[in-house]
C-alpha cells in the first residue's frame, strides 16, 4: 500500500507493507538516528515525534502516518550546526554510549514545547519510559534544564 | 513489531464498514485504534487490520445529570489534556491517566483498547469498575452493558466480532480516588486500587472499592464495601480496613511481585484511596 507523510519536512509518497512499523519506515527513509530497542515499546529509543507528540515508532504501525508529519533528531541541528537542546546534552555531559539520546531529545523537545521552566521533578517524570542504557539520568535531566534556561534566554529554534 | 503475516490494513470509515470488513477476515481480522496493543499482541493469525480511529468514536461529552460519554478512539492524553473531563468526578479520570506510562504511550493508547485489551496490571479497568462505567458495542446490533458484566463475561471473544462504540460513566455524587503502587514513573501498576464513596450525615453512605494487579484485573470487594457502609471515617476504621485487606485478599505472585508482598501493601494503599474519597467526598 501507498501512504504520503513528510519526513523531517520532506514530502515522500512510498510504498509501505500493511503491517509494517513506522520505526522501518523511518529508517528506511534515511532516518538513522531512530533506533531499533526493544522493539515492543518499552524502552523509548525508537521515539520520533508523530504529529508533534512523542510516539514510540516501533509499536507504531506506518499506515497511522498516512497524512501525517514525522519528526527525528535529523530535523533539529546538524553536525555542523546543532540545536541548542543538542548543545545543551553535550555541554552537560549526557551523552554516553549515544544510543538513548535521540529518543531522550525527542522527548526533552516535547516538554519544553510544553513547559518553560520544568522542575528536575518534571523532566524525570518526561523521561521516566526513556531507558539510559549507561544509567546516566542526572546529566540528561541536568541538560534539559540547561537547554530550557537557553530558552528562557531565546537561544531556541 | 510482532504481527508478521498482515496482508491489509483498511480505514474504516465507520463501525458499520469496520464490521463488515472484520466478518469478511473470519477470526483472522483484528481492529486497532492507536494499535498500541495490536502492534505487541502476540497473535500470529492476524492477517487484515481494520483502522477505526476515524470512525468517529473519539468524542468526550458532559451529560447534563453530570456523567460523562467517552468515545472508544479518544486517546488518554485527548483525556488527560481534555477540560470536560477534568469536570468529571474532581478529576479523577485525568489524574489516573495521567500516571498511566509515559507520554509517548498515552499519546498513541486509547480508551478503548485498554478496556478491551484489559491487561491484568492496567490502570484503567481498576477505575472504570469502580466508577461503574457501563459499555455500548455494536456487532450489528448496538448493544450495552456493564463493564463488571462484560469483564465477568468471555469479553475476549466478544470483542473479536464486536466494535466497542462508547464507554459512559454515571454522575459522580461522592468523592473518588485512585492510586497505584509502581517502581518508577513509566511502570505499570504492581497494585493498583480506586475507591469512592459518599458521606451522609458523618457516616459512609456507600463505597465502591476496586483492586487491581493483584495480580488480577481490577475488580470490586463487595465485602469490604459493606465492612465500611454506615461506619464512621477516619484512622480507626482506615486500620480496620487494612486488617481486613490482610487478612482476607486473595492474591498471587508474578514476576513484579509477590502475593504475600500484595496482600501487605494492599491494605493500606485501599486505606490511603478510602481516606482521599472522604477528603473529595466533603
Amino acid at each position: 500500500m501507498k501512504i504520503q507523510l513528510e519526513l523531517n519536512g520532506d514530502p515522500h509518497y512510498v510504498d509501505i507493507e500493511p503491517g509494517e512499523s513506522l520505526l522501518s519506515l523511518v529508517r528506511r527513509l534515511g532516518a538513522w538516528s531512530v533506533r531499533s530497542g526493544c522493539d515492543v515499546g518499552d524502552c523509548g529509543s525508537c521515539t520520533v515525534l508523530l504529529n508533534g507528540r512523542p510516539v514510540r515508532s516501533c509499536i507504531t504501525f506506518a499506515a497511522k502516518a498516512q497524512g501525517g508529519s514525522v519528526t527525528t533528531v535529523e530535523a533539529l541541528g546538524t553536525p555542523q550546526a546543532l540545536h541548542p537542546l543538542q548543545e545543551a546534552f553535550l555541554e552537560a555531559g549526557a551523552v554516553q554510549c549515544g544510543y538513548c539520546t535521540p529518543g531522550m531529545v525527542l522527548v526533552a523537545y516535547d516538554l519544553l514545547t510544553r513547559v518553560d521552566d520544568p522542575s528536575a521533578d518534571h523532566v524525570l517524570r518526561a523521561i521516566a519510559g526513556n531507558l539510559c542504557r549507561c544509567t546516566g539520568y542526572r546529566k540528561i535531566v541536568e541538560a534539559v534544564r540547561l537547554a530550557a534556561r537557553r530558552k528562557a534566554e531565546g537561544r531556541w529554534r | 513489531m510482532r504481527l508478521q503475516g498482515v496482508v491489509r490494513y483498511h480505514r474504516a470509515r465507520d463501525t458499520e464498514e469496520a464490521l463488515s470488513l472484520l466478518a469478511g477476515y473470519e477470526g483472522r481480522g483484528a481492529l486497532l485504534a492507536g494499535g498500541v496493543d495490536v502492534a505487541r499482541s502476540p497473535r500470529r493469525d492476524v492477517e487484515g487490520l481494520i483502522d477505526i480511529a476515524g470512525a468517529g468514536l473519539s468524542h468526550v461529552k458532559l451529560t447534563e445529570r453530570g456523567g460523562l460519554l467517552l468515545g472508544a478512539t479518544v486517546t488518554l492524553t485527548e483525556l488527560v489534556e481534555s477540560r470536560v473531563a477534568a469536570q468529571y468526578c474532581g478529576g479523577v479520570l485525568v489524574e489516573t491517566l495521567s500516571l498511566f506510562s509515559a507520554a509517548p504511550l498515552r499519546n498513541m493508547a486509547t480508551l478503548g483498547g485498554a478496556v478491551v485489551s484489559a491487561h491484568p496490571w492496567a490502570d484503567v479497568p481498576t477505575l472504570l469498575v469502580a466508577l461503574g462505567a457501563e459499555l455500548r458495542w455494536t456487532d450489528g446490533m448496538e448493544r450495552k452493558g456493564s463493564l463488571e458484566g462484560v469483564y465477568a463475561g468471555a469479553f475476549r471473544e466478544l470483542f473479536r466480532n464486536a466494535v466497542l462504540t462508547e464507554v459512559r460513566l454515571p454522575p459522580c455524587d461522592g468523592g473518588f480516588a485512585f492510586y497505584k503502587l509502581r517502581r518508577s514513573a513509566a511502570d505499570v501498576a504492581m497494585l493498583n486500587a480506586a475507591c469512592g464513596l459518599g458521606v451522609a450525615q458523618g457516616r459512609i453512605a456507600w463505597a465502591r472499592i476496586a483492586l487491581g494487579a493483584t495480580p488480577t484485573r481490577g475488580r470490586r470487594l463487595p465485602w469490604l464495601e459493606e465492612l465500611v457502609q454506615g461506619e464512621v471515617p477516619g484512622a480507626e476504621l482506615w486500620e480496620e480496613v487494612a486488617a481486613q485487606v490482610r487478612a482476607k485478599l486473595d492474591t498471587g505472585d508474578d514476576r513484579r511481585a509477590t502475593g504475600e508482598w500484595r496482600r501487605k501493601a494492599a491494605g493500606p494503599l485501599v486505606a490511603r484511596a478510602l481516606a482521599q474519597a472522604v477528603e473529595r467526598a466533603r
